[in-house]
């Protein structure tokens, strides 16, 4: 299985069917009067827009990092690294655009000229930081994939049956809530050890509360409406009426939480490879860099530019996150006409 | 009392921000006496702060010296240092950290010590001893070690001897320290390498175990009194090397009555019998040393006196270096110490050090990889700022190896040489120095680092960084290219790390991408330090980073016995199990001799055999460069010694002015603080004559 799914191709193959399903699920979404609606409102919201577009660049660089082709030498690397060939690795730091190393003891000419500097061990800045685009992707693509249909799901079913199923939910989940989140990743992590997938894992189970009670909330809203008790008067099954009445009706409140959510997972990430518990040794992320900052602030001279490009890159795409998730909120508000 | 005021309403003026408050008159008594009481407040809280402000002016951040000069006028010297983190323990029988031997070494004497000034070779001298002792060998194979202690050397004045007054040292507490040893409960870490050759002690650390407590009583069989000044010590077979136990605090006197004093619990000492509790003999050492430890605060400092009755040993007349005798000369044969007090600050981190040494309240510093672009120029010479400040630059290295471990019990690792020594090969230790070291320590070439006996200095490691040479070995090892012909995909080894730092994650990955330039696949285990030591203990994993090894003492055996076979964790640190019978064999020969030729034969011969088996991808041998200030000279740089702090010197006066010279006080916050102080006062002056008018 392991062998399997090392497999370039089979890997390559994952990317493309999680992003087919992402997107096949918005174009569902999108055939949902309320959907259309709410798309021509954002349409007219520039700033929404931008902050899409800002988005839609992450991805693609996110993208161009998980995909991965062959080498001639039976090795593999990324479509980024591979477009980003002209950039070659140093021996150790230098700063943006300077043409020695950074070392005042043994200045060395470079081989070639690093817009953001170079890493400790010498690799381009720049590239470290859009590479770790498909680490923040990841986590906060496999989580989303993990916490959004169990928080869904739970809340649904705990909005529309209520009585003891309700109970035991809500008992659950307020239980959850009550262990500080921070100390439950670092322990899931520590158990279970530290990898990507582990770390969503983690994730993922520590961030479906917040989306059940939303959805529970709403969906006991909407089961009291006139057209929920049209279907069970014409006695359609409880699937049914979850699946083709409620869900389509609460979807959009999915939607903005996963936009929003996003953002919160990749701080997370970041959050946890600064405490050492995050991405593993050699993974390109944005909390490693910052974490590495520690040692290269107390330096003399300053080594700055690793910093300055992970928390830049962080802050670029959270902003961009956070300002499309409202503006979809807004786009949804019914009152908003 | 003060009057009432009057119950009408009225505006009262607010000074702090200068508007008027309309106050109704129900409770107008109470918002006037708010206010009042406010102002006055603020005042005191401005005056109060003035006061503590200038009292706090100055930019020294070490405490006061207990004295500002010493009875005869002179100045009171001080010395002021650094040191990473708290010591363990200060029990001279438990404690094996540095940082703990960095305050034993001042404080508990040991029997013999190392001379300052002998290197190479590191050269054993008596201390508490009155001579060396000598080696006689007996018929059944054991041998005698006859010790005779110098006479009127005294314990330090302290609350555990009757009257406050230090005894003498006699032999019996020799005997005591060897009765620690072997006591469970003090839980010596060395007990095992000394068990193996002291006779007796074995034997009583067992007899306590089967009793449940140690009997003082019934002294150790392997250290026989003579008299109250001299003692003999029976091993069991030769052992040359226990000389150098004899310089460790391991083996130094302790009073009976400081453990029977020190118990950590509550007595009737303070003032008319008020109960106080005694700090535990570990963290209250009581010893013959040349400083007494008068203060130590956990996490924040450490103060060292001069113990006035110091008779033990004077500076040395010679064995210093032909260009230092102008410097050494005028030293020979002075009284030991030569200071009056240490003060020893803790800093966690490493950038207040370099900061305070720039100041001149440091007296010195080990160059930090966070401080060396400072301090250091192209050629490895300090930067003209400090050089002209009359700072100078020393390095130190340390009898120290560094190494990753090869698991010879996997089955992929242990029976496949070609393989070890093309991950040697691969491993660029030269880059891996230059990218976290700035390159001063030196890449290792063998096991036994430089300056001691042993060490080849024209040694090349046959297997030292060469990418081509580790690729046709890889061929040779069956894995062309660094691919497993069995399976067709790159051959994947699993490296455990101990990984708690972005650092250690940056040298991680650097060891990974150096042995990946072969082809293969290095999967990084990144554990915490506990797991790190358990996975080592357990021989859980294929190749593990980060261990080494720092010489107890001065010998080939201290680092040669990493590879005994029958040193194999948990019962030692053969971490990679390694098992060669010849190495066995010529290990357990030279282990007990003499340093003559034909050790040194037997010990290139097991460097050869080492060079060639790779049970380990070697590192490097530890080395630091230290900034010494003019005003306080390096007298010694034996890496033997932990500061060597009865040797250190400092020229008070020339320090002061360099401080002074090198911290210029501006005068403006003075004149602002005036003004301000001034401002205050009229205001304060003006509103208290509107209240009274």
């Amino acid at each position: 299985m392991n062998t399997l799914l090392d497999s370039l191709w089979v890997q390559n193959a994952l990317v493309f069917a999680g992003l087919s399903l992402v997107a096949g699920l918005i174009a569902s979404g999108a055939r949902n009067e309320r959907w259309r609606r709410a798309l021509r409102r954002l349409r007219r919201d520039r700033i929404g827009l931008c902050a899409g577009a800002g988005i839609a660049v992450y991805l693609l660089v996110g993208l161009l990092e998980m995909v991965q082709i062959p080498t001639g030498d039976g090795g593999r690397v990324s479509v980024l690294v591979r477009m980003a060939g002209g950039v070659v690795e140093e021996k150790s730091y230098s700063a943006p655009l300077a043409s020695h190393s950074l070392s005042v003891a043994r200045p060395e000419p470079l081989k070639g000229r690093h817009l953001l500097g170079t890493t400790a061990l010498g690799k381009d800045t720049l590239l470290q930081a859009l590479r770790a685009c498909r680490t923040a992707l990841i986590i906060g693509g496999v989580t989303s994939l993990i916490y959004i249909p169990l928080g869904t799901l739970l809340g649904i079913t705990a909005g529309y049956y209520r009585r003891w199923v309700d109970d035991l939910i809500s008992y659950v989940y307020s239980t959850l809530a009550s262990i500080p989140e921070i100390l439950l990743l670092v322990s899931i992590l520590m158990a279970l050890g530290k990898g990507l997938g582990t770390m969503s894992l983690a994730l993922g189970v520590t961030s479906w509360v917040g989306l059940c009670r939303l959805i529970r909330g709403e969906t006991m809203r909407q089961a009291e409406r006139p057209y929920v008790t049209a279907a069970r008067a014409l006695g359609q099954s409880h699937w049914k009426i979850i699946t083709s009445h409620l869900l389509p009706n609460v979807l959009h409140l999915v939607l903005i939480n996963f936009v929003l959510g996003f953002s919160g997972l990749v701080l997370a990430e970041a959050i946890l490879s600064y405490l050492g518990v995050g991405s593993p040794v050699g993974t390109p992320s944005w909390g490693a860099m910052i974490d590495g900052a520690r040692d290269e602030l107390s330096r003399d001279p300053v080594v700055w530019w690793n910093l300055a490009a992970a928390t830049g890159a962080l802050f670029g795409l959270v902003l961009s996150l956070n300002v499309f998730g409202d503006a979809l909120r807004r786009a949804f508000d019914p009152k908003r006409g | 009392m003060r009057p009432d005021r009057p119950q009408t309403a009225k505006s009262f003026p607010t000074p702090s921000i200068g508007v008027h408050l309309v106050v109704s008159t129900h409770g107008h008594n109470s918002a006037q006496r708010f206010w009042s009481v406010a102002r006055e407040v603020c005042v005191l809280a401005l005056a109060l702060a003035f006061v503590i402000a200038g009292a706090g002016c100055g930019n020294d951040p070490n405490p006061l010296p207990l004295q500002s000069q010493r009875e005869d006028g002179s100045s009171w010297l001080v010395r002021y240092a650094g040191m990473p983190t708290d010591p363990r323990s200060l029990d001279p029988q438990k404690s094996y950290d540095q940082m703990s031997r960095r305050l034993l070494e001042p404080v508990v004497e040991t029997l013999l010590e190392y001379h300052p000034f002998k290197t190479d070779p590191y050269e054993v001298v008596p201390a508490l001893l009155a001579e060396m002792p000598r080696a006689e060998n007996q018929s059944d194979g054991s041998v005698l070690y006859t010790c005779t202690l110098r006479e009127n050397i005294h314990f330090t004045d302290d609350p555990c001897f009757p009257g406050g007054k230090g005894r003498e040292l006699v032999a019996a507490d020799v005997q005591f320290a060897f009765q620690r040893l072997c006591d469970p409960k003090v839980e010596s870490p060395v007990f095992g390498n000394l068990a193996d050759y002291v006779v007796g002690m074995t034997e009583a650390f067992e007899d306590a175990k089967k009793n449940g407590r140690f009997d003082y009583s019934k002294p150790v069989r392997g250290v026989e009194l003579l008299g109250d000044h001299s003692f003999r010590l029976r091993l069991t077979k030769s052992y040359p090397q226990i000389i150098y136990w004899l310089a460790m605090h391991f083996t130094s006197p302790v009073a009976r009555e400081a453990v029977a004093y020190y118990d950590g619990a509550s007595h009737p000492d303070g003032p008319r019998g008020a109960m106080r509790v005694r700090p535990k003999f570990e963290w209250h050492p009581v010893g013959t040393g040349p400083f007494v430890l008068r203060e130590y605060h956990p996490g924040h400092s450490v103060r060292l006196v001069r113990n006035s009755g110091y008779r033990t040993t004077v500076f040395p007349s010679g064995g210093w270096s032909a260009e230092r005798e102008t410097e050494l000369r005028p030293l020979a044969g002075a009284a030991l110490p030569l200071l009056d007090e240490v003060m020893i600050t803790i800093f966690r981190e490493t950038l207040p050090v370099m900061l305070l040494t720039r100041q001149g309240y440091l007296d010195g510093m080990g160059v930090s990889k966070d401080a060396f672009n400072a301090f250091m120029t192209a050629s490895n010479e300090l930067t003209p700022k400090y050089r002209d400040r009359g700072m100078r630059l020393e390095k130190d290295v340390e009898p120290s190896t560094f190494y990753l471990s090869l698991n010879l019990q996997d089955p992929v690792l242990g029976s496949n040489k070609k393989l070890r020594q093309a991950l040697s090969c691969a491993f660029d230790a030269q880059g891996w120095l230059d990218i976290f070291y700035n390159s001063v320590p030196i890449v290792a070439q063998q096991v036994i680092p430089p300056g001691l006996f042993g060490h080849q200095t024209d040694f090349r490691n046959p297997y030292g960084h060469d990418l081509e040479k580790g690729r046709r070995l890889l061929v040779e090892a069956g894995y062309p290219g660094g691919r497993d012909p069995k399976t067709g995909r790159p051959l994947e080894l699993t490296m455990d790390v101990n990984a708690t730092g972005a650092m250690e994650r940056q040298m991680a990955e650097f060891t990974q991408r150096s042995l990946e330039r072969l082809g293969i696949r290095v999967k990084v285990v990144e554990n915490n330090f506990a797991r790190m030591l358990e996975k080592e203990d357990q021989g859980n994993f294929q190749i593990a980073s980060g261990t080494g090894w720092g010489a107890d003492y001065p010998d080939p055996e201290n680092f040669l016995f990493l590879f005994y076979s029958k040193n194999a964790p948990p019962v030692g640190k053969n971490v990679s199990r390694y098992s060669n019978p010849e190495f066995d064999r010529l290990f357990e020969r030279m282990a007990t001799m003499e340093n003559n030729a034909e050790r040194g034969e037997i010990v290139s011969k097991m460097n050869a055999i080492l060079a060639e088996d790779c049970p380990v991808v070697l590192e490097f041998h530890r080395a630091m460069y230290v900034v010494v200030q003019p005003f306080a000279p390096r007298t010694q740089s034996n890496a033997m010694l932990e500061g060597g702090l009865k040797y250190a010197r400092v020229d008070h006066a020339m320090r002061e002015a360099m401080r002074a010279a090198w911290n210029p006080v501006p005068r403006w916050p003075l004149a602002v603080g005036v003004m301000f102080a001034a401002a205050a006062l009229w205001y304060a002056a003006a509103w208290n004559r509107r209240r009274n008018v």
